[in-house]
């Protein structure tokens, strides 16, 4: 659970988008998917992708609330599972 | 039926755009799918094989969900019939000969992965261990599902820059 935040403290932390591992996208189709919607090179994008792959996520990206939505929608457009949430522990 | 694999790329960057090598039994096959996505997109959206279409982008935090679906869901419907619509027209028969845009190989891309997602669950996959096991696995679902991963891959490799 998120504790009550003050709008204050929360609008400075930055949200990160995540991706999650699944058994049906393809490798290459994850990495394709990073390079086009963030302009990662590929080697950025593999390691991405195998972050995905063995550790069951990886943060893609780390940014501002509506950027962070926009980017779940692009992701969400190419069937990848991902959500954002707010980055590091609230205080 | 016959889905074979043959030493022709499905999918090719050619100069001026992209080409679909598939026969006529292929391109049917995949305007029918076409069709059962749109139907499955457009109907009643408490059916489970929508789940994976239809991510959750907050699962922590429910209010913040509720708003991000009350703007994004329809228009997340509305890019994936886009797609769709895109798609049943490029891939009719009758339009063999003519040459994909960008925008139509991706469209193409994102629906050919959508109804494996959907596949996926029907048979499912939900974990890289169902994933090898459905790999062995011998049913017209799992040879049109090979076919569709097959399909994905060349048209990713087309799509990537060299």
């Amino acid at each position: 659970m998120e504790p009550d935040l003050d709008d204050a403290a929360a609008v400075d932390r930055p949200w990160v988008v995540l991706v999650w591992n699944d058994p049906v996208n393809l490798m290459s189709y994850v990495t394709y998917v990073f390079q086009k919607l963030f302009g990662y090179s590929l080697e950025k994008a593999t390691e991405l992708m195998l972050d995905v792959h063995e550790k069951g996520r990886a943060v893609v990206a780390s940014c501002g609330r509506e950027e962070a939505e926009m980017h779940v929608f692009r992701l969400h457009e190419h069937s990848l599972w991902a959500t954002m949430e707010h980055d590091g522990p609230s205080s | 039926m016959a889905l074979r694999r043959r030493f022709v790329a499905p999918v090719e960057a050619v100069k001026g755009g992209w080409r679909i090598n598939l026969d006529d039994e292929e391109r049917n096959l995949l305007l029918r799918l076409m069709g059962e996505l749109r139907a499955l997109i457009t109907g009643p959206d408490d059916n489970e094989l929508l789940l994976r279409l239809f991510p959750v982008a907050y699962p922590e935090d429910e209010e913040k969900e509720a708003e991000y679906q009350r703007l994004m869901r329809e228009e997340l419907v509305a890019s994936r019939l886009a797609a769709i619509e895109s798609v049943s027209r490029t891939i009719e028969p009758a339009n063999a000969k003519a040459l994909l845009d960008e925008g139509e190989t991706i469209a193409f891309m994102q629906s050919i992965n959508a109804i494996r997602l959907v596949l996926g669950s029907m048979l499912g996959i939900t974990d890289d261990e169902a994933a090898d096991a459905a790999d062995e696995t011998d049913t017209p679902e799992h040879h049109l599902y090979d076919f569709l991963s097959w399909l994905l891959e060349w048209t990713v490799r087309s799509l990537s820059p060299t």
